[in-house]
């Protein structure tokens, strides 16, 4: 359990993110809150120094917690020599950072945000460097993009610092997706996620032929986050955010990411060919590029990231290569860039803070005013310009040790020395810049000197530790035999052998040293040099940047966008021509296409075709087709409804009378509905689209997408005929058992209402859904807008005047007609429900036929006088009635019968007198529920679409008040 | 006992149509009820899940005691039982926004209704198991979707609902073509039964025409591209609350009938999982771009739908065990994050100068909502598959089963997108929270507790990946044997 150790700086972070937030409105400074927070970091800090001294030499110690066991996915630390380096590194420099931001942002109360996100994004990099696995890795990979997308975007009001975050979150996410993709290619090969496994499986993964793939996928996520040549672009534009954070992701944290992960998986994935020329092409580039580009810079802080840009290139390089001194280089390289550039870093910081400029145009000659700033500066300039007795003199040793290598190949070995030392030079002539554009030189604005003193302790205290350290790492006479063994173990880690290690800065008169004099030389003259050399490069490609290609890829990507949306043309027609040409491309291409297609002989049978069939064919074919060719749209509808009545004819014939019978109350309402929804339609409008619909190359093109649609249809008519098995499984069944087990004679009934009860009392709910849509539509929604007219409240009131559909005045004798239409639909419909089940109709039809005599009086008497005489009629309320009555009576089912659902007959349970040929069940009941919610919607959809521009006193009253509450 | 566990999740909110309905005039009793009813119905659902779990059995019952197949089924199988779960948390929430909408349609008396109607149409889509029975329920999906959001406060609600009533109207005639040719063939409606029959005759006539019908009809419904016409302006115009339930449920009807499709009803037809790879990859790409070319967050958001159903359908094309897992746990967690990232493009919609959800409108916006801004970035990351958020155990499992399954092409196209998802929802956090708007104001609009359930239970599920993970692979193995389904209804 001792392990549980590791989790514990991670969760003391976390509880310091917390600590930022829960200070967020205390009003506390951010220098105060800043000691607070740094305490969570020293901690960590302390605590991984102890965690290592647990681990034994060269081993590892590792702490897993079961994450998603049913994949296998753990949660895992791991803590060797080569993440705690990095560990330490983080923390340590960390703890610094935290300190420098608080006198940084000083007094400012708000700038809890920033430490809150410093905090979660230390968490996030120091998971990264302790995870035992690829997973755990990734999660917290992902959390540094997401925690430092938050710090460059600190400023958020400064476009450049969203162009900024947005370009880093872009690239390193990208990166991160292909990194994903890799690991779990890895993790499927070698059969686990942790490193041991992996690790261990380094001869299996590299023998793969998919290696290339994920070696691809995994370089390229480090590559982005490690800001390589052509990712590294996004790194100049984070220094958008304050200084502290560059001072922390920028230096020594982030961006060394991709080169811990290229480390860490070295055991496993490198000394392959393919690794060797990918790592050091890229590598050498990159830091040539990032060389040439800082050399450019005015501004300090540019300068310093394309240096950094430019030692990462040195670090990949390195991991690259298959030789101890490399990996030695490449530890104590890591160690020294993360000292002296993040006290370059924080003394930016403080020249910008206390001058208010970075510009190195500006700035000159402040080594009176600030001799501390100028000493901490110059000693980790000096230790980047690699020049003795720094710790960066020996890093660049060794560099150029490995450089010159003799197990590399040719060309190499001549490139390779020849690009370090060529880099080196511009890297000193950097650091020699900087110092001396800002400390010694003297101001380009001799007026308007900047001004600026050494700050207080605490601010200068944190860019001074790392320095001080470079400088005694480098004087010690005394090898510091624990930095050394540590340093070992990292390499070791990173190597996958023994790697020796020796801090000596001495090392007799070898190449290394030679080479190193001639880029002191070199770097001495471009600095002699710079003015005329810089004025050359500005002309000499000024536009040198990868630039165009994230431009190129963002832009690409937002053509591509709006193409996408074009396609999305908002019309209807279009929408569904391809919508029915997809489903026939899908029928025939799951049927496949036929080889030959041959019909079975056709057998006319003429048998049952007589006068009254062929005339309800003759009515259905000919009143379709007028309702195609025929121009105005009224006459369409009617010769639909035409239709319709022929295939109710048709049926009757069959004989199938339920079917006929619904159909034809179907069809009359559907076909009265859309009657009256035209006449909602200005007619201008109407013969405009008419006359739309019958263009010429609209109708060819129509006619050829129905005539393929029918066929389509047609033939899976013929096939159903021709195959369909004599044999139904459930026919059978329901004509043996209806009567037996429902006490319907009539099976569409028992269907209807008992085997399959539970379709219909959803469809009710459809229909009554309907009703009440149609209702909220025309009462509520289209005249919520203020373009409503508010009448006056005593016009209201109309006269009670009978007026029928459109103000037209009705005649006597249709009144007549109306008053005794209502009571006979209302006794056809009863019996439509008490003898549903042995007769065709049922409660559906009662209720239409019901719903029709009272859209009779709707139409005729109009809407106030229909509501006067018809009090009564409460149609919300009777769908509410129908649908609750049939909920019941399914739970009736199961209280006195079977089960949800179970027919009972509460006439014979209650032994109640009944006429013949009733049965009081709850069958009548589910009947009587349908006819309800159905007359319901009904009478809602035929009086609203009758009368729209009505008022409705309970809408009128919800809209006012709806309107005062706004 | 545990009939009535697998009635309650779908009759209280049948019930709740009614009873809200009579309610229409006490509005504060109404609304209160609505939820309490949504509530107990989530409770039952859990109910439902522990007697799935505990019995290792799917739960069923035949209504009106009739036998299988004469009678309707209602099954609670894994993966039925876990799609209820997953749309009674959502539409709890939906709920939930409501109660704390600024809209005017939330005060119409017949919202309520109509969202429990859409509440119990989803929930019967998920338990039935007998083809027509899905068919009604599918209507009462349609019918109560689109009218909801026919009337929305946005004007252009009705074009967007007319245009998805017709185009579902297709859809059902679709549909009904395929249940006919598949009852002509098999005789039979029966989910069970029917996977039986056609398992014993697979050449019988008319069978894959009837496939071909439902799958036109489901890529309809899911808005496969191309099949998703009417899904931006639908989802886009819906009234907030509305529009999350319908990108982030309403669409995984079908969905979930590929799952049946290809696991159940036609396991041997390599071509339907072909297809519907291609299908998926086609909609990964066509939404991911539609997403980033819009200029409304809302739209947005629906594009998106499109592409993280096109991820879901390649991992059901895909077929293995863990990308059926991988899809299921898209599905749950893309349902969370959708809705909560649609009720938070709401709700700082309703807090701009005009209402609207259009980029031009909302940018600046953010600028005095801090916890709402915390909420999105969150969902954003979720969507983008961001860990720790539950999005991306979705994007890990589905690209860990690609990997596995060998299914490079699509594997680097979806990669490939996932990048796009980053941006558009990067960028659309830049311009509402981040970049300055004179014209933005502080003002009071629509709550935000539910998305804030929502994101937490999405953060939640990222740490805790395990249950639903667990969850999905139990779900996924029961698909991959689909006798043990038909043995279980047809015993």
């Amino acid at each position: 359990m001792q392990d549980f150790i590791l989790a514990l700086p991670l969760l003391l972070l976390g509880a310091g993110t917390l600590t930022a937030l829960a200070f967020s409105r205390s009003g506390w400074s951010a220098s105060r809150l800043g000691w607070l927070l740094s305490l969570f970091a020293l901690t960590s800090f302390l605590l991984i120094l102890y965690a290592f001294t647990l681990v034994p030499s060269g081993k590892a110690l590792t702490f897993t917690l079961p994450w998603i066991p049913s994949v296998g996915l753990d949660f895992s630390l791991y803590l060797d020599g080569l993440s705690a380096l990095f560990a330490l590194l983080i923390t340590g420099i960390g703890t610094l950072v935290v300190i420098y931001a608080g006198q940084y942002f000083g007094g400012d109360a708000s700038a809890w945000r920033f430490h809150a996100y410093t905090l979660l994004f230390m968490l996030a990099m120091l998971g990264l460097v302790l995870a035992g696995d690829l997973i755990t890795l990734f999660l917290f990979w992902e959390g540094t993009s997401i925690s430092s997308f938050l710090l460059i975007a600190y400023k958020f009001k400064d476009e450049a610092a969203r162009k900024g975050a947005f370009k880093s979150l872009f690239i390193t996410g990208g990166g991160g997706i292909a990194m994903l993709a890799g690991f779990l290619f890895v993790i499927h090969l070698s059969g686990g996620a942790d490193f041991k496994t992996v690790l261990a499986s380094g001869g299996f993964l590299r023998a793969s032929p998919l290696y290339p793939v994920f070696f691809a996928l995994i370089a390229f996520g480090a590559f982005t986050k490690s800001a390589q040549f052509p990712a590294h672009i996004w790194l100049p534009e984070a220094m958008t955010a304050p200084t502290p954070a560059s001072a922390f992701l920028h230096s020594a944290t982030m961006v060394k990411a991709g080169v811990y992960l290229l480390a860490r998986l070295n055991p496993a994935l490198g000394q392959t060919d393919l690794w060797f020329w990918t790592l050091s092409i890229v590598g050498l580039t990159t830091m040539l590029v990032g060389a040439y580009l800082g050399f450019k810079q005015n501004d300090l802080k540019p300068l310093l990231a394309y240096s950094t840009v430019s030692q990462l290139g040195v670090l990949v390089a390195l991991i690259g290569q298959d030789t101890e001194i490399a990996f030695k280089a490449l530890v104590i390289s890591i160690l020294a860039h993360a000292l002296y550039k993040s006290a370059l870093f924080m003394s930016a910081g403080i020249i910008d803070h206390e001058t208010g400029t970075r510009d190195l145009r500006k700035l000159g000659g402040l080594r009176r005013q600030m001799p501390l700033m100028f000493g901490i500066t110059g000693i980790a300039a000096l230790s980047m310009a690699g020049l003795p007795p720094l710790f960066g003199f020996l890093a660049k040793e060794t560099l150029l040790a490995s450089a010159t290598h003799p197990s590399l190949p040719p060309i190499v070995d001549s490139l390779f020395p020849l690009a370090t030392v060529l880099a080196g030079a511009l890297i000193l002539a950097q650091a020699a810049l900087a110092v001396w554009g800002v400390f010694l030189g003297k101001p380009a604005d001799e007026k308007h000197p900047p001004h600026g003193h050494d700050p207080h302790f605490a601010f200068w205290l944190a860019p001074a530790v790392p320095a001080i350290i470079s400088l005694l790492i480098g004087l010690t006479p005394v090898e510091p035999q624990f930095l050394v063994e540590f340093l070992a173990d990292a390499a070791k880690a990173a190597y996958g052998d023994k790697v020796k290690i020796s801090l000596a800065l001495w090392t007799g008169i070898n190449v290394p040293l030679i080479l190193s004099i001639v880029a002191v030389t070199l770097g001495s003259l471009l600095f002699w040099q710079r003015e005329r050399i810089r004025a050359w490069m500005t002309d000499f490609l000024p536009n040198f940047t990868t630039n165009a290609l994230f431009d190129g890829t963002v832009s690409g990507l937002d053509t591509l966008s709006r193409t996408a949306t074009r396609l999305q043309g908002g019309r209807l027609r279009v929408y569904l021509r391809i919508l029915l040409l997809s489903a026939i491309v899908l029928v025939v291409l799951f049927n496949g296409i036929p080889r030959q297609i041959s019909l079975p002989a056709l057998t006319w049978n003429i048998e049952g075709l007589n006068g009254l069939r062929m005339f309800s064919l003759v009515m259905l074919t000919v009143s379709a087709l007028v309702s195609v060719f025929v121009r105005r749209d009224l006459y369409a509808v009617i010769a639909l409804g035409i239709t319709g009545l022929g295939v109710a004819m048709w049926m009757a014939l069959e004989p199938s009378p339920d079917v006929a019978l619904v159909q034809l109350i179907v069809d009359i309402l559907s076909t009265v509905i859309l009657i009256l929804s035209l006449s909602l339609i200005p007619r201008k409008l109407r013969d405009r689209a008419n006359e739309l619909l019958h263009s010429r190359r609209g109708m060819v093109r129509d006619a050829l997408l129905a005539g393929l649609a029918g066929l389509v249809v047609a033939g899976l008519a013929f096939t159903a005929l021709n195959t369909r098995p004599r044999e139904s499984v459930v026919s059978p069944f329901y004509a043996e058992n209806a009567k037996p087990l429902t006490g319907a004679k009539d099976i569409v009934g028992a269907i209807v209402v008992d085997f399959r009860g539970a379709d219909t009392l959803m469809e009710i709910l459809v229909f009554s859904l309907a009703g009440l849509g149609i209702y909220t539509l025309l009462h509520y929604a289209t005249r919520k807008s203020s373009d409503r007219t508010r009448e006056e409240p005593e016009k209201r009131l109309k006269p009670n005047t009978p007026r029928g559909v459109f103000n037209l005045p009705t005649s006597p004798m249709l009144h007549t007609l109306a008053y005794i239409m209502l009571p006979l639909a209302f006794l056809l419909g009863i019996t439509h429900m008490m003898y549903g089940h042995d007769q065709p109709g049922d409660g559906f039809t009662a209720g239409v036929i019901i719903s029709l005599a009272i859209a009779q009086w709707y139409m005729l008497f109009g809407y106030y006088e229909t509501r006067r005489k018809l009090a009564w009629l409460n149609r919300n309320n009777m769908i509410a009635a129908g649908l609750t009555l049939a909920v019941l009576n399914a739970l009736g089912g199961a209280v006195f019968g079977g089960g949800f659902f179970s027919p009972v007959d509460y006439g014979r349970m209650l032994r109640l007198p009944l006429p013949p040929g009733f049965y009081l069940t709850n069958s009548f009941l589910f009947e009587v529920s349908i006819a309800l919610s159905v007359m319901g919607a009904a009478t809602l959809i035929l009086d609203n679409l009758g009368h729209p521009r009505e008022e409705d006193l309970e809408a009128d009253a919800d809209l006012a008040a709806l309107e005062e509450k706004q | 006992m545990n009939t009535w566990l697998l009635l309650l999740p779908l009759l209280l909110p049948f019930a709740g149509v009614p009873l809200t309905l009579a309610l229409r005039k006490r509005r504060k009793i109404q609304s209160a009820l609505a939820l309490g009813l949504m509530l107990a119905a989530l409770a039952s659902t859990f109910g439902l899940l522990r007697a799935v779990l505990t019995t290792g059995q799917p739960v069923s019952v035949q209504m009106g005691s009739w036998q299988v197949p004469f009678g309707i089924t209602l099954t609670a199988d894994p993966l039925g039982v876990f799609m209820v779960l997953m749309s009674q948390i959502v539409l709890s929430a939906g709920l939930i926004y409501s109660l704390g909408s600024t809209e005017k349609v939330v005060q119409y008396p017949t919202y309520y209704p109509l969202f429990l109607a859409l509440a119990a149409g989803l929930t019967g889509a998920f338990l039935t198991g007998d083809l027509f029975n899905l068919f009604v329920f599918a209507e009462i999906i349609v019918i109560s979707g689109a009218v909801l959001t026919a009337i929305a406060d946005d004007t252009y609600g009705v074009e967007a609902a007319y245009k998805y009533f017709y185009i579902s109207t297709l859809a059902s005639v679709f549909f009904l073509l395929g249940i006919g040719s598949l009852y002509v063939a098999h005789g039979t409606l029966n989910l069970a039964d029917l996977a039986a029959r056609i398992a014993s005759n697979p050449s019988a006539p008319l069978t894959m025409t009837g496939m071909a019908f439902l799958t036109a009809t489901f890529l309809i419904k899911s808005a496969a591209f191309p099949f998703h016409f009417w899904q931006p302006d639908f989802h886009a115009a819906a009234p907030t609350a509305v529009s999350a339930m319908l990108s982030s449920l309403v669409v995984k009807v079908g969905v979930y009938a590929f799952f049946r499709m290809t696991a159940l009803l036609f396991p041997e037809v390599t071509l339907l999982k072909t297809l519907l790879v291609g299908v998926g990859v086609a909609g990964v790409i066509y939404g991911g771009f539609g997403a980033a070319g819009t200029h409304n967050v809302k739209r947005m958001l629906a594009y998106s739908t499109l592409a993280q159903i096109g991820f879901i359908l390649v991992g059901i094309g895909w077929g293995t065990p863990l990308s059926l897992a991988a899809a299921l746990v898209f599905t749950f967690n893309h349902a969370l994050v959708k809705a909560a990232m649609l009720m938070l493009a709401g709700a700082m919609a309703s807090r701009a100068a005009v209402k609207s959800a259009s980029f031009e409108v909302v940018v600046g916006v953010g600028k005095y909502y801090p916890f709402a801004g915390v909420l999105f970035l969150l969902g954003g990351m979720a969507l983008a598959g961001i860990p720790p958020l539950n999005g991306f155990i979705s994007k890990l499992m589905i690209f860990w089963s690609g990997v596995e399954a060998a299914q490079y092409v699509p594997l680097l196209i979806i990669g490939v997108a996932s990048i796009v998802t980053l941006t558009y929802v990067t960028r659309a956090f830049i311009r509402i929270w981040f970049e300055p708007n004179p014209k933005a104001k502080e003002k009071a609009g629509d709550r935000l507790l539910a998305p804030a359930l929502l994101v937490l239970l999405s953060l939640l599920l990222g740490v805790w990946a395990e249950p639903l993970v667990s969850l999905s692979q139990w779900a996924a193995a029961w698909l991959g044997d689909p006798a043990f389904y038909i043995a279980a209804i047809l015993r």
